[in-house]
């Protein structure tokens, strides 16, 4: 099989999605060609490409920068918006200032505010091996698997916050325990069988809501294609 | 709206009707056959896993997640389970402490739909789906918001949380076994105690496990056994083979177990339609 043309693309952030990009594509090399950055000497390599890797929120001041995304749109068939400031703002909707590309700038959206995304994989960040699995169940063609990332290509806010709004204040939350175990900042703590909010410590990652079993099975249902 | 078109029963490999072999182990069971705990212990004695994490009752209806590495352990946790228990956090405390590698699980749909998701999906450095064997769920109509159910017990029918002894579905009727008597219930009463968030869940089998287990009224001593992949096929093969598990073809029950899916299923419509 011919490998996918990977494209690798960082829109501002803390480049911890990239670092776990590099770190998954070992194990990727077999079925992937991933064109990123820090392994070309300057342009990319191919006019288009198959899957596009977008990591990092995009700067609304920035016409040019959202012009160079809408660009990467037409030249790829998937955008995979990777990490949580890519797919639900993240911790770059607290930014007031010192980032790509502008460091005066401060209003940092996920790339679904700019251009259409197909994939959204939060995570703050995704660890290689979530790549890894995307890539296993993507070239398998499962949709059924990743429907919940397709899904959440249309979502353009996701945090604690939402999870405590949707599922626990309506009643919905069955006490698992999930959200705790997944929360990267630990601001979420099992209060008599109920999620509790730390509210300073959430960085709008969405995990929470991600691994939620109910909001989760939820999400699902409401949209996205069969 | 909801999406019906899909199979409430998700992907599977193949149905059987199964029953453990071991006496011990069919004694303690009336619903079903035992082939649960048979599949886990023929795991366990047979080095595929190094612990199984259950939820064993304690009191009332409360429980707690434990660690069973033998048969007499895994006959502890054995029953039906009618609380929920923050089950994911406590199990990664418990796999932790123990230092568990290779883990089987038994837990309710949504359970395993976490899981399933955190094996597949590793998103968190911390996560531990690598360790997660199996994951086997159980079939469920919903868990009891316990305050609430507790509370219409003592008040309608002066039953008190110590006096329960165990809770059985028969039919359309829920069992309450305490003391020496047995107080019927319509389910149709019971499910105003049910969560919330049961009552707008579509999964009865548990789609994302492995196998999925549980029982239909007119096979009375069997259980049910669903295989959803290869792994959950090949530990009920192996329990087979190696004498743990009865089993027989189970196609002629799919139409019982799908009748109860698409109950849930309807159930989580309605509900959504006047929850939200």
């Amino acid at each position: 099989m011919e490998k996918l043309k990977v494209l690798h693309v960082e829109f501002g952030g803390c480049e911890g999605c990239a670092v776990s990009i590099i770190r998954a594509y070992p194990k990727l090399m077999e079925n992937i060609e991933l064109d990123i950055s820090y392994l070309r000497e300057r342009e990319c390599k191919f006019g288009e490409y198959d899957v596009a890797i977008i990591t990092g929120g995009i700067c609304m001041n920035e016409p040019r920068a959202i012009e160079e995304l809408k660009e990467i749109r037409e030249k790829v068939h998937t955008v995979v918006a990777y990490g949580s400031c890519a797919t639900f703002g993240g911790i770059l909707r607290f930014c007031r200032g010192g980032q790509e590309p502008r460091p005066d700038h401060r209003n940092f959206q996920p790339l679904n505010s700019a251009i259409k995304v197909d994939y959204s994989i939060p995570g703050c960040p995704p660890t290689p091996q979530m790549l890894q699995s995307f890539f296993r169940f993507f070239i398998a063609g499962n949709e059924a698997r990743l429907k919940l990332f397709k899904v959440s290509a249309d979502v353009k806010k996701l945090s604690g916050f939402d999870l405590i709004d949707d599922i626990v204040l309506t009643g919905l939350c069955i006490g698992c325990g999930a959200c705790e175990l997944s929360c990267p900042t630990h601001a979420i703590k099992m209060v008599d069988k109920r999620p509790n909010l730390i509210q300073e410590k959430c960085i709008r990652c969405g995990t929470c809501y991600i691994r939620c079993p109910r909001a989760s099975q939820l999400m699902c249902m409401g949209g996205g294609e069969r | 709206m909801m999406s019906t078109g899909e199979n409430p029963l998700g992907n599977f490999l193949g149905i059987y009707l199964a029953r453990a072999t071991d006496e011990e182990i069919r004694n303690q069971k009336v619903a079903s056959g035992g082939a649960v705990t048979a599949l886990l212990a023929y795991a366990l004695e047979k080095g595929l896993v190094d612990g199984v994490v259950a939820a064993k009752r304690t009191e009332g209806l409360e429980g707690q997640a434990v660690v069973a590495r033998s048969k007499k352990e895994l006959l502890e946790a054995a029953g039906n389970k009618w609380s929920i228990v923050p089950f994911a956090s406590r199990m990664k405390a418990k796999i932790e402490e123990e230092d568990l590698k290779e883990v089987a699980v038994v837990c309710l749909p949504c359970q395993a739909q976490f899981f399933a998701q955190m094996r597949d999906f590793p998103m968190l450095e911390s996560d531990f789906g690598e360790r997660i064997r199996y994951i086997v769920s159980l079939f469920c109509m919903g868990t009891f918001a316990f305050e609430a159910f507790l509370n219409y017990l003592r008040m309608k029918h002066e039953i008190r949380a110590e006096e329960v002894k165990d809770i059985r579905l028969k039919g359309d009727v829920l069992e309450v076994h305490h003391d020496d008597t047995v107080l019927a219930i319509p389910l149709k009463e019971a499910y105003s105690y049910l969560q919330t968030g049961c009552l707008v869940c579509t999964d009865y089998t548990g789609v994302w496990s492995d196998i999925s287990a549980g029982f239909v009224e007119n096979e009375p001593g069997w259980t049910v056994v669903i295989t959803r992949n290869g792994r959950g096929e090949e530990l009920v093969k192996g329990a087979e083979k190696e004498g743990y598990l009865e089993l027989r073809d189970g196609s002629h029950v799919l139409g019982e177990v799908l009748k109860r899916a698409r109950e849930k299923v309807a159930r989580a419509q309605r509900n959504m339609a006047q929850l939200f």
